[in-house]
């Protein structure tokens, strides 16, 4: 059953999310909203994100989701965070329509955590 | 894998598989059973001892057997076919929402025909109070519809109560026996139901066939729901699944053979289990310890339940009934009971069945205690 659902980079993402976790002392931006809840924390310098990490409580799309923009902006420039659109990532992990709810509280959790990082 | 999902279907005992193989090829008796030659003749023989020996299971005569596709056909049969026959009389009707939707789904469409339906609200346990069947019923309800043991819960309702209450109404009792047949004594015989649904693939037989059970006593009728033949009475017609039927009834009687040491099997694996996992913090049961043994419905808090389902693989279980797994509402029978839409989400049904193994189980619960600790760990605080 569980094969048809998710893809195998969701699998791959949801299985092992090396970026799952929290980071002592750094920015920090939550979004409780479609009963899913995420949390990022970034360190930052000279405009960079140097490490960039998450909490999740949701589904594995959701938990995945957020694996996969850790990994994707983590030693970007801060001003590529702001111009995330969920629309990307959903398509690359063949999210089903119906979950577009919970895929869009990690867009709204990143850019807040960007627009703060920006007013740094 | 480790498969412990035996709610949801169980494999084919090998000895049901070869009775089936030895009915489908040329070779075998491969003949429409309501054909009159001597192929035909063999093939019937076959249906007949199926039902003999499925009557046996459940004391009950073979004429009294009707066979079907499974147990959703069963219980539309049943409540559908009983509703229209006694329709002159009353169209009220009794049921519970922590039935199976093949029930539910059912009663729900005979409301949109211009039936009544009662639906009666469990304890927190899913059990039914009897004061509260006694009071719902009233001078134009035909028929009640409440299950043996829950599909998703494990839960066990006193059938013998209800039925007797009911036939001290003149009510007609169908209890759909999906989940009991073969694995808990039930004997219609002496038990006061008129309408009994059965499933084969629950019991080691193969999926496709099922059977109702209608009692030979006055007002006990059903209309059918399909024409086009005049086999089984003309109440279920069509060309029967002989191959399958003769599984179904082989099955039965390994079932009859074993049923006792089934029990103890399952209730030291049910144990095992709970003992395993009953001291995970946040882990509430629900239904009952008491229960069905082969089924053993938890939640947990603080963990999502499709991403714990998916954590727990290479373990198959379900979240809700199987027929709803894909569904992202949570189980209907849990909220009716009184879970939150949280505590429902995060139910997982451990079901267990004859090949189950201790050593299953123990990989089972360290599974579900590594898989709850990982979510855990990766999840925010609760929101204040």
């Amino acid at each position: 059953m569980t094969s048809e659902i998710y893809s195998a980079r969701v699998r791959k993402l949801f299985g092992n999310p090396a970026h799952a976790g929290s980071l002592a002392g750094a920015h920090a931006a939550r979004v409780d909203d479609q009963g899913v809840s995420v949390q990022f924390f970034a360190d930052v310098a000279d405009g960079r994100i140097l490490e960039l990490r998450f909490l999740a409580w949701g589904c594995p799309h959701v938990i995945a989701a957020a694996e996969a923009l850790c990994a994707q902006y983590e030693r970007r420039p801060v001003s590529e965070l702001k111009s995330f659109e969920a629309g990307q990532l959903m398509q690359s992990l063949s999210v089903p329509v119906e979950k577009t709810g919970r895929i869009l509280v990690i867009e709204d959790a990143a850019r807040s955590l960007a627009e703060m990082l920006g007013k740094i | 894998m480790i498969y412990l999902d035996y709610a949801a279907t169980t494999p084919v005992d090998s000895r049901v598989a070869a009775t089936i193989l030895a009915l489908l090829t040329a070779d075998g008796d491969f003949a429409n059973p309501s054909s009159n030659h001597q192929a035909g003749l063999r093939s019937r023989a076959h249906v007949a001892h199926a039902a003999e020996r499925l009557g046996a299971l459940i004391n009950a005569h073979p004429d009294r057997l009707i066979w079907t596709s499974g147990a959703t056909e069963s219980d539309n049969l049943a409540i559908i076919g009983a509703a229209r026959a006694r329709a002159h009389r009353g169209r009220h009707l009794i049921t519970m929402p922590t039935e199976h939707k093949a029930v539910t789904d059912t009663f729900a469409a005979l409301e949109q025909q211009g039936f009544e339906v009662s639906w009666l609200a469990p304890d927190s346990r899913g059990l039914l109070e009897i004061a509260q069947l006694e009071a719902a019923i009233r001078e134009d309800t035909q028929l009640v519809s409440i299950m043996h043991v829950n599909n998703e819960t494990g839960i066990v309702q006193d059938i013998a109560q209800i039925g007797a209450v009911c036939r001290q109404h003149d009510v007609l009792y169908h209890v759909d026996a999906a989940q009991s047949l073969g694995k808990l004594p039930l004997d219609v015989g002496n038990l006061p139901i008129d309408l009994m649904s059965m499933t084969a693939h629950k019991v080691y037989g193969p999926k496709g066939v099922g059977a109702l059970f209608i009692a030979d006593r006055p007002g006990c009728h059903i209309e059918p729901l399909t024409y086009g033949g005049g086999q089984q009475k003309r109440l279920r017609p069509g060309t029967l699944a002989a191959p399958l039927i003769a599984g179904f009834g082989h099955a039965a009687e390994i079932a009859s053979s074993c049923q006792a040491d089934d029990l103890k099997h399952l209730a030291e694996l049910r144990d095992q289990l709970w003992g395993g996992i009953r001291d995970v913090p946040g882990v509430t049961l629900n239904g009952d310890i008491d229960g069905f043994p082969g089924i053993l419905n938890v939640s947990v808090d603080g963990v999502e339940g499709e991403s714990l389902l998916l954590a727990l693989e290479p373990l198959c279980v379900a979240t809700g009934s199987a027929c709803n797994s894909k569904s992202q509402e949570p189980s209907g029978v849990l909220r009716a009971m009184g879970l939150s839409d949280m505590q429902a989400q995060s139910a997982i049904r451990f079901s267990l069945g004859r090949p189950t193994r201790g050593e299953d189980v123990a990989a089972a619960v360290e599974l579900y205690c590594n898989a709850i600790s990982r979510l855990r760990g990766i999840a925010p605080e609760p929101p204040a």
